[in-house]
């Protein structure tokens, strides 16, 4: 299973805090992406960061493992 | 006392965090403190409440690392990061940063240097409530 998280401004987009996929060997970071994209069209255009189990990830190819934790996130307001 | 890093939903005192600090060393010589705290108007607009959201743990691992990159960098003796997420009104306290060192120079360094880079790695998001409607912050550099 893939969990797949939203936060902030991706959330009220998406409509949603979290969701979950079947993990299928050989899926990557982009094959995910490109899920949530299809449900939820324009939802990830604000999207600024994705991490992998809490470590930010650049490489949208990253091969994910079953029970991976995927945030997607806008940029931070904090402070 | 508490951890130098939390993400809290209830006040902090700063006297509190500065003691804890003063504790840690008797070698400490300045300790620089940012405050962050909610104001009431924001880009043209009355703001009654602003709300935050964080991605918890990532954000509480990110707060770690980023005060033992600050401790390294400045050669702090020590720094404690405090943030709410919770629902603040204007005055009230957001977030706390100290840096502790033997000279001034480190110390404001250190404590600029982690509050900036918060805002850019802390997965923490605020959203401004207005008589208008509810908004997310856009980031200010």
């Amino acid at each position: 299973m893939i969990r797949v998280l939203f936060f902030g401004p991706v959330a009220d987009r998406v409509g949603q805090r979290e969701m979950s996929f079947d993990f299928a060997p050989g899926m990557t970071l982009h094959d995910v992406m490109h899920k949530v994209g299809m449900l939820y069209p324009g939802a990830l255009s604000i999207v600024s960061f994705v991490a992998v189990n809490q470590n930010q990830i650049h490489d949208k190819q990253l091969a994910l493992n079953d029970n991976d934790e995927i945030a997607f996130m806008a940029k931070f307001s904090g402070g | 006392m508490n951890e130098p890093v939390r993400i809290q939903q209830e006040d902090f005192l700063q006297d509190a965090e500065i003691a804890a600090l003063k504790a840690s060393s008797q070698r400490i010589g300045g300790i620089a403190t940012f405050l962050g705290c909610a104001r009431d108007f924001s880009e043209g607009r009355e703001v009654s409440e602003i709300s935050f959201e964080a991605y918890g743990s990532m954000a509480l691992a990110e707060m770690n690392k980023l005060r033992d990159e600050a401790i390294s960098k400045f050669t702090l003796l020590d720094a404690r990061i405090v943030h709410r997420v919770t629902t603040v009104r204007a005055g009230d306290n957001i977030v706390f940063i100290a840096a502790a060192a033997e000279h001034r120079a480190a110390a404001f360094d250190g404590c600029r240097w982690m509050i900036d880079e918060l805002k850019q790695r802390v997965p923490i998001w605020k959203k401004e409530i207005t008589p208008q409607g509810e908004a997310w912050v856009t980031p200010h550099p």
